[in-house]
């Protein structure tokens, strides 16, 4: 069937949302809450277009012939504006800092519908004053930092709400906690995560609120530290993964010299499938006593996906990194390389 | 038809509550015995439509229709991605539902309770031949968690009925077969709403689902449901007794009827009454509640709980209807039909953050504009509490009402910001 959209005609397909054809044809709609295929709660509500003059959700608007839809208006984008600068004041915005820093999807809205003239107290922030310490007081809203899991962190502070680890946990671990301007999303009770551990949630977390847990300042020692020999395993898919979180990859600056750059002084890579292991322990002993290394020197880094490993590193791993974690690195090593930042003597 | 017509309070205080006999004596259960024996379920839904009832939790939905669309459904025959969670209470497979919604939370509001307290017979009747009207085998009555009294008495009357035979299997030796439950929620505000309230009958978070599709089409287990509010239910028998006509012709022709309303704030007879659709609201406050109490000045009324729209003093005329807007006169819609009396004594700030902290305790959390902007009209009204407000929040007070007004997932956030709206654009507020 054929829809207009913005005054130009597109060809859509039944059961098609508005959101799905507009995602098709390149036509931009901001989403924090509808990611991919996954279930469509419309709770964000930026993905407002206009349909016979009436705002509506475009993740939730099923096409149907001659629908005429708005994508773009003073209304939309005053809704849109509006909406973002609520959740803004509700995210804790310590970018610098942030984990997710540049690659946060809350941050690059703010920036596109420029959210600069700021209207609400934030309620997530740190406390400088007596002035702010009295409106916080108020203005107090439920945080919960958990960091006890073994692999994933989780930091309220920086969440949005917007259910993506709810609908996509295949064990159903998270929900919504209390209610109203309250909520927080978290498990049944507030208990420590225990899980598989699969790592969906943090890979569709559209903020720093779940993150890869890892002793970040160790790990960057233990690179810089010549003393030490550290050893990058590639598991067996990760490369297209690192690519994906790195837009900057080109034929001449590929993977390895940019993990070389990073401290890494060998790399292997997994071939086949589980054998992750068997190398790890080849590593650690067959290649340590062949080069005259001392073991305990040799440093190695398991960069793969699988960061429920994290759970149960075994007798010779010693880090696992995943895609995310490594993309971090290697953005904040460019930015000192650069020059961007300056290391404080 | 006179003013002094009681369709629902006409037995209240003259029969005992608990004895299902004094009920029966009064002619009760009779409009259940015309439906079963002389009527089949178009022609009791034919007459509930040619009566032109319509909600009366505040929507003022038509009821027929609504009663219609899910008697036309199949069970189940609509072909949604509705995921449907089995429970092991319930396999939604043939089934339709009729849920009474007691969920009565609305600030001011409790002619639902004051129903089950005088007379909660009326109340089963009526739900009782809704259901089979509509082909049902279950009703749910939703009770606000906080209604335990009236809980026990919905307990009493339903066995008592049960012994009766008027549900329950082979009802009154007919072919009609009807399961009863009471579920009782949490208290949630929330839950009102149809589809959080279906949510919270099939044990999930209480917040409202995406529509389409409807609960007419794919409610409760995914099953058509229709959901009813308990004033609305009552007024049931009253019509399958009388006929549909000649409740028609009672009060406003758009939304006709008898409806109670809740008087309270500075009048000098508090209460409930019941007064034709249509009245205006001086007349309610005048003639019904006995005027404006002794050394108070009117200020203005708020019209349907805490989200209802506020009246001045020239606006008294209003009309109490549910269609807002069709007829000549100048109507109001009567939402749930309370009304607050406030007096130039009340300090507006004191009532702003009273409106706004409701909103911000009752809001799910579900979408971005309820969650965030309710907070932060409760934290600006508390700031504004001595009448002085920056730059900054006036801005921001006008841009969350604007998002509350054209953004909210559901009713509740459209909701929420308009006695603020109103106090700004009637000068009752110094803004």
């Amino acid at each position: 069937m054929d829809i207009k959209i913005n005054n130009k005609i597109y060809e859509a397909k039944e059961n098609e949302t508005v959101l799905d054809v507009c995602r098709r044809e390149g036509i931009r709609i901001p989403t924090l809450c509808a990611f991919e295929d996954l279930l469509r709660g419309a709770v964000c509500r930026l993905c407002l277009v206009e349909i016979g003059g009436r705002l509506t959700t475009s993740c939730t608007a099923k096409v149907c012939e001659g629908l005429e839809v708005i994508t773009e208006s003073e209304d939309i984008n005053k809704a849109r504006r509006i909406n973002l600068e609520l959740l803004w004041a509700d995210h804790a915005g310590k970018c610098a800092t942030c984990k997710k820093n540049l690659m946060c999807e809350l941050q690059k809205l703010a920036l596109e519908y420029k959210i600069e003239n700021f209207h609400f107290i934030p309620r997530k922030g740190e406390i400088t004053g007596q002035e702010e310490l009295d409106l916080i007081r108020d203005n107090w809203s439920r945080v919960v930092v958990e960091n006890e899991n073994p692999c994933i962190s989780r930091n309220s502070e920086l969440c949005i709400e917007c259910r993506r680890c709810i609908n996509i946990c295949p064990e159903k671990k998270f929900g919504f906690n209390h209610r109203g301007s309250a909520v927080v999303v978290g498990t049944p009770y507030e208990k420590v995560l225990d899980c598989s551990f699969c790592g969906k949630c943090i890979e569709v977390c559209p903020t720093g609120a779940l993150t890869d847990k890892n002793d970040y300042v160790k790990i960057i020692d233990d690179l810089d530290n010549l003393e030490k020999f550290s050893v990058a395993v590639l598991d067996i898919d990760i490369k297209e993964k690192i690519k994906k979180q790195l837009t900057d990859i080109t034929p001449e600056k590929n993977l390895k010299k940019l993990l070389t750059e990073l401290g890494f002084e060998k790399i292997v890579e997994v071939e086949k499938e589980n054998l992750e292991d068997e190398i790890i322990r080849k590593i650690k002993i067959e290649y340590a006593k062949h080069e005259k290394i001392n073991p305990d020197n040799i440093v190695i880094f398991f960069i793969s996906s699988k960061i429920y490993k994290k759970k149960n590193l075994g007798k010779y791993l010693d880090y696992v990194l995943s895609e995310r974690e490594v993309a971090r690195l290697v953005r904040n090593k460019e930015k000192i390389g650069k020059g961007k930042i300056h290391p404080i003597k | 038809m006179t003013d002094n017509l009681k369709v629902l309070t006409k037995y209240w205080g003259k029969i005992n509550p608990l004895r299902i006999e004094d009920y029966i004596c009064v002619g009760g259960y009779m409009a259940l015995e015309k439906f079963i024996f002389k009527m089949n379920p178009e022609e009791a839904i034919l007459e509930i439509k040619k009566s032109g009832l319509r909600g009366r939790g505040g929507a003022g939905f038509p009821t027929g229709d609504k009663l219609e669309m899910v008697a036309r459904n199949s069970p189940c025959g609509v072909n949604f991605d509705y995921k449907i969670i089995p429970t092991s209470r319930d396999t939604p497979q043939g089934k339709k539902y009729f849920i009474c919604n007691l969920e009565e939370s609305e600030p001011g509001t409790y002619k639902d309770r004051l129903i089950v307290d005088n007379n909660p017979h009326l109340l089963l009747e009526g739900i009782i031949i809704s259901a089979l009207s509509i082909e049902a085998k279950k009703a749910y009555i939703y009770i606000n968690g906080n209604y335990e009294k009236q809980k026990e008495i919905l307990e009493i009357a339903i066995s008592q009925a049960k012994e009766k035979k008027y549900w329950g299997e082979n009802i009154l030796g007919s072919n009609y077969n009807l399961e009863i439950e009471i579920y009782s929620g949490a208290g949630a505000y929330i839950c009102g709403e149809e589809t959080a309230l279906i949510n919270s009958i099939e044990s999930n978070r209480g917040e409202p689902k995406i529509r389409p599709p409807f609960p007419t089409e794919a409610g409760l287990f995914g099953c058509p449901t229709a959901v009813s509010n308990t004033e609305t239910i009552s007024n049931i028998p009253w019509i399958i007794s009388n006929g549909g006509e000649r409740f028609a012709r009672i009060g406003s022709k758009n939304s006709p009827g008898t409806k109670l309303f809740i008087l309270s704030g500075a009048v000098a007879k508090p209460g409930i009454y019941e007064a034709p659709t249509g009245i205006n609201v001086r007349k309610l406050i005048d003639q019904y509640a006995g005027g404006i109490k002794k050394g108070k000045e009117f200020w203005f009324a708020q019209i349907g709980g805490a989200c209802g729209k506020l009246l001045l003093e020239k606006e008294l005329k209003a009309k109490m209807e549910f269609c807002v807007g069709t007829g000549r006169d100048l109507s109001v819609q009567m939402g749930s039909g309370s009304i607050l009396v406030v007096d130039k004594s009340v300090n507006i700030h004191d009532l702003l953050i009273s409106w706004t902290d409701f909103f911000r305790r009752e809001s799910c959390g579900k979408c971005v504009p309820c969650r965030e902007g309710t907070f932060r009209l409760w934290e600006i009204a508390k700031r504004f509490r001595d009448g002085k407000i920056s730059d900054r929040d006036k801005t921001a007070v006008e841009d969350i009402l604007w998002t509350l007004d054209n953004t909210t997932f559901c009713p509740l956030g459209k909701f929420a910001g308009t006695a603020f709206r109103d106090a700004i654009t009637k000068n009752i507020l110094t803004f």
